[in-house]
């Protein structure tokens, strides 16, 4: 016959569930503007150091003079590079607002009304991305019109 | 009225791993509470369904569970405030061990609770007379902390969470805010220095889930953000 000690035995744990996912638990729980501005700054955050990269890259012909480089230059003037300088803009313009908005949250009583300032920092995104593309494309614009 | 509700079930005795029930759920009422369901599928539909309940009046925090991908509270949720057009998805809290259907293991929870020493802490020796006394004005600043039924819907909403187990959460950190700004406490130094470390108030990356997610309506990431602060301002 077996007698319980007491010592170990007398606090089996029982046989759980481990519910650890975090790429499940991400896709799948309700998501408000907090998570957006969450979700978005992390992708914009990763966008701009891979741009950086880039933008490094395509400084390289610097090292073999002027003529490599301006014909390297001549290649971002084209309407699909302006079209994606303009998007990157976009990315710059959403990570430093939302890092502003931070800001407020962390610094001030940004936290009181978080869900006012994530609009906020939308619409003055938005405004300054078209106004950089009118300044962008203005001598397409006056072509158009 | 009739609903369609979807709960995650898992039995240890009998299940590899948890899985998806439907009850077809007849003669509700908009005014029931999520836990009058959950109750009525129990008693006159699978007795087996196991859930976590006492006070039934949003006190005891004991009924956090996931509802249609939100962490809320079964008593303190009526159905006139869920779409019950389409069937309701009920699954456990996130991140925790599920030891039967709705049932978390709540032990890392506390654990993390206990860490930030949820007691007051003092230096000098009570008066002799009295009780420690407080103004009111003093205590209106600790009142919106102190609401915290400790049901764990916040710590488990935050994707801090989810990554790092370790990570203190906001409910463990909204205590600390509690003792820290109580005038009563000498032990804010020592509660601070318990923040201030990797897994502590860094972690809040200010995603707001826990407030969307706290059923006493606090606006935790206020108050943590008001501990970052002082941190900081300590540092300097």
């Amino acid at each position: 016959m077996e007698t319980d000690t007491g010592s170990q035995n007398t606090h089996r744990k029982p046989k759980t569930f481990d519910q650890k996912n975090w790429i499940s638990e991400n896709l799948n729980y309700k998501k408000d503007s907090g998570s957006w501005a969450w979700i978005l700054h992390r992708i914009t955050g990763i966008a701009l150091i891979a741009y950086l990269f880039l933008h490094i890259y395509s400084l390289s012909p610097l090292t073999e003079g002027e003529v490599a480089f301006n014909n390297k230059m001549e290649a971002f003037t084209t309407p699909v590079f302006m079209v994606i300088e303009w998007l990157l803009f976009a990315f710059v313009l959403f990570h430093s607002l939302n890092g502003i908005r931070i800001v407020i949250v962390d610094w001030a009583d940004g936290a009181k009304y978080h869900k006012q300032l994530y609009r906020l920092s939308w619409i003055v995104g938005i405004i300054l991305f078209l106004a950089m593309g009118a300044i962008m494309f203005s001598h397409e614009l006056k072509n158009l019109f | 009225m009739d609903i369609q509700v979807k709960i995650l079930r898992y039995n240890p005795e009998k299940d590899s791993e948890p899985y998806y029930q439907d009850f077809h759920v007849k003669g509700v009422s908009d005014d029931w509470r999520l836990l009058d369901v959950l109750h009525e599928i129990k008693w006159n539909y699978d007795s087996s369904l196991t859930f976590r309940r006492s006070c039934a009046h949003g006190i005891c925090g004991s009924d956090g569970m996931k509802v249609n991908g939100r962490n809320r509270l079964a008593c303190a949720l009526l159905l006139k405030y869920i779409n019950t057009k389409k069937p309701i998805v009920i699954e456990p809290l996130p991140a925790l061990p599920i030891i039967k259907d709705l049932v978390v293991d709540m032990s890392s929870f506390f654990n993390k609770y206990e860490v930030i020493k949820p007691y007051l802490i003092t230096n000098t020796p009570p008066p002799s007379d009295s009780e420690r006394l407080q103004s009111n004005e003093d205590a209106e600043k600790l009142f919106e902390s102190a609401k915290c039924i400790l049901c764990a819907c916040c710590t488990t909403s935050c994707p801090s969470t989810w990554t790092n187990e370790n990570y203190l959460g906001p409910a463990a950190m909204l205590k600390a805010y509690r003792f820290i700004n109580d005038t009563r406490d000498d032990g804010a130094d020592e509660r601070l220095d318990i923040l201030d470390t990797p897994d502590g108030i860094w972690r809040c990356h200010t995603i707001f889930n826990c407030i969307e997610a706290c059923p006493k309506e606090i606006n935790i990431t206020w108050h943590l953000s008001q501990l970052k602060k002082r941190i900081s301002s300590r540092e300097m």
